[in-house]
């Protein structure tokens, strides 16, 4: 199954990485949303290179190209697209929750932000 | 296909709302209840079915595991019944408790949360899973702050950012688990487990353990329970306690007990919960002032409680977390949604505006004691009947790490006695700093007498259940039966 370039994995891994440290390591509540979205794409990179067979094409069946053997595996693309969506509805409700929390402490800094323990 | 109703019904409703909304404010917002209510009837009504043998719906008229399906057998079932049972008399409360707009949003996301739960209980597949994980995320996150004051918009932003660590954690399991096996299926993983390279799948389990582990609030990664139980509109917090982390509980027991067999992790298992166990139960003792914050806690330390039995990885282990399970969706359930209105009546959470509150409120009072008493496992309540229940579970093991282990759930019990009662001490023998108080509306006494009546029910005639918990846990012990009973009907 595992086809897929080593580099695509090792790109996978290194956003992975990137966007944890972002989140665990940033005090601005926009970049800790940033690192997210790292964390998510690195995580859907990871998805596509699982299903990908090298050179192999799009997964389309189209008259002119009715032959399945020279597709790469869809299931981790149709994953990856439901997870891009899921992705951008947490995104955005993050972004939203930190423009209240910004009207309330008039602070990102979640060093300041100590209504609660954090 | 009525089953997949049981989905199908909560979604379908939660888009309703705003149409209906549109003409009567009235009927929109009793949408929820009606709506739950018919999915309990068709969940009570599938139960001999699926007693006798689980039903198998597959989406798409594909067979699994070429499809996605749903596999409603006796532990699924059970805990759907569980949920719309607790989302119906949220529901029912919620009509009269929220007074906060947009209100059309809150009913709406309270039917959402709840499609999640019942998907996740539900689905045969462990994609499918993680979707219904989200759709139940995404709605605790907004209703956590629901309120837009300072506590709950930081709670939520706080909830938000580790729930996504945990989702990414079990897409990456998602995504090993797929590139290995190149299935996604749950039975057919658990069929094909074993041909996965061992290294992989440990680190596709871990993954998938810690992804969930947060939403079942296991130690250490609980950061945010306390703070989003206790800053969210108090019925937000009861379907939080009851039926949330619940959910991430059976996701946990469902990975560990179906798809990966092996003996290693559920002794590890075991001992996180019994810490998780311990570390709520003090934290809880030292909340001297916030109610709702040892309220969130104690949820902590049953979670652990659940846990610990589902690690004994017996039999009589899950039977056991599986009772617990139930024993503290109904108490804490009932506990959120009284002190929700106590709350709202005194105009504070600290513990110590509750002086002779129970006194003034007689009734309430009453119910806040039952459940109360159930949580610490006083008979003839629900909690004594499942703490007893973990303790010969734990001791059926005939081992002497797990007879500690007892002893250490025991300790955490005196811990609870402690802090409870101490909590009973002031709602009833305190001299009451308030007037008159008034008693609650009936949309909020009725949710709360039926929880309490079920809390008595159970406790003195548990048989009432055991034998659908005893079919559930033998749901989630027989591997064999269930891959066959999924892959068999190609």
């Amino acid at each position: 199954m595992n086809a897929g370039d080593p580099m695509v994995y090792a790109g996978a891994v290194g956003l992975i990485l990137i966007g944890l440290f972002t989140v665990i390591t940033r005090r601005n509540l926009i970049k800790i949303i940033i690192g997210l979205t790292l964390l998510d794409g690195g995580v859907n990179l990871l998805l596509v290179a699982v299903g990908y067979i090298q050179g192999r094409t799009a997964p389309i069946i189209t008259p002119a190209h009715p032959d399945t053997a020279r597709m790469v595996d869809p299931i981790p693309q149709a994953l990856v697209l439901t997870a891009i969506v899921i992705g951008l509805g947490v995104t955005a409700l993050g972004l939203g929750l930190a423009i209240r929390v910004y009207g309330h402490y008039n602070t990102l800094d979640t060093r300041k932000i100590r209504g609660l323990k954090w | 296909m009525v089953a997949a109703l049981l989905v199908a019904l909560p979604f379908l409703g939660a888009f309703l709302i705003p149409l209906v909304g549109m003409g009567s404010k009235r009927i929109a917002y009793s949408i929820p209840a009606i709506v739950l209510l018919a999915d309990l009837g068709i969940a009570l009504s599938l139960l001999p079915q699926a007693l006798r043998a689980p039903i198998v719906v597959s989406i798409s008229g594909w067979a699994p595991p070429l499809s996605i399906n749903l596999y409603v057998g006796p532990l699924g079932l059970g805990l759907a019944i569980l949920i719309s049972l607790l989302g119906f008399l949220v529901a029912v409360y919620g009509m009269g408790y929220i007074h906060a707009e947009p209100k059309e949003k809150y009913h709406m996301l309270v039917l959402t949360l709840i499609t999640g739960a019942i998907g996740m209980v539900l689905t045969g597949d462990i994609f499918n899973l993680f979707v219904f994980f989200e759709i139940l995320s995404l709605s605790s996150y907004a209703l956590t702050g629901y309120n837009r004051d300072r506590t709950g918009t930081e709670a939520a932003v706080k909830y938000l950012i580790q729930g996504s660590i945990g989702s990414a954690f079990i897409l990456i399991g998602i995504a090993l688990l797929y590139g290995a096996l190149g299935t996604l299926n749950m039975a057919d993983l658990a069929a094909r487990i074993t041909a996965g390279d061992p290294m992989t799948m440990f680190l596709a389990l871990s993954f998938l353990l810690v992804g969930f582990g947060i939403e079942a609030a296991i130690s250490p990664l609980n950061a945010w329970l306390p703070d989003a139980h206790s800053s969210a509109p108090s019925s937000v917090s009861a379907i939080l306690s009851g039926i949330a982390i619940e959910t991430g509980a059976y996701a946990v027991a469902r990975i560990v007990y179906t798809v990966f067999p092996g003996q290693g992790i559920m002794f590890v298992l075991a001992i996180i919960g019994i810490v998780t166990l311990l570390m709520g139960e003090m934290a809880a003792f030292h909340q001297h002032d916030d109610v709702k914050r040892m309220l969130a806690y104690s949820s902590i330390g049953q979670m652990g409680l659940i846990v610990f039995a589902f690690g004994m990885a017996s039999q009589a282990g899950a039977f056991a977390a599986l009772f617990q399970l139930v024993s503290h969706t109904l108490a804490k359930g009932l506990l959120f949604l009284a002190v929700g209105y106590m709350i709202y009546r005194v105009g504070s959470r600290r513990i110590s505006a509750f002086a002779g509150l129970g006194r003034r409120m007689p009734m309430t009072g009453t119910m806040v004691a039952i459940a109360v008493l159930s949580l610490i496992g006083v008979p003839p309540f629900t909690g004594f009947m499942s703490k007893l229940a973990v303790v010969r579970a734990g001791l059926m093991q005939h081992s002497a790490v797990y007879t500690g282990m007892v002893v250490l759930v025991l300790v955490a019990t005196m811990i609870e006695v402690g802090y409870l009662l101490r909590f009973l001490q002031v709602l009833f023998f305190a001299v009451p700093e308030t007037d008159e108080v008034a008693e609650l509306p009936l949309s909020a006494a009725l949710p709360i007498a039926i929880l309490a009546a079920l809390i008595i029910a159970i406790g003195i005639y548990p048989q009432m259940i055991t034998g659908l918990l005893h079919q559930a846990a033998a749901g989630l012990v027989e591997r064999a039966a269930y891959i066959k009973s999924v892959l068999g009907a190609l």
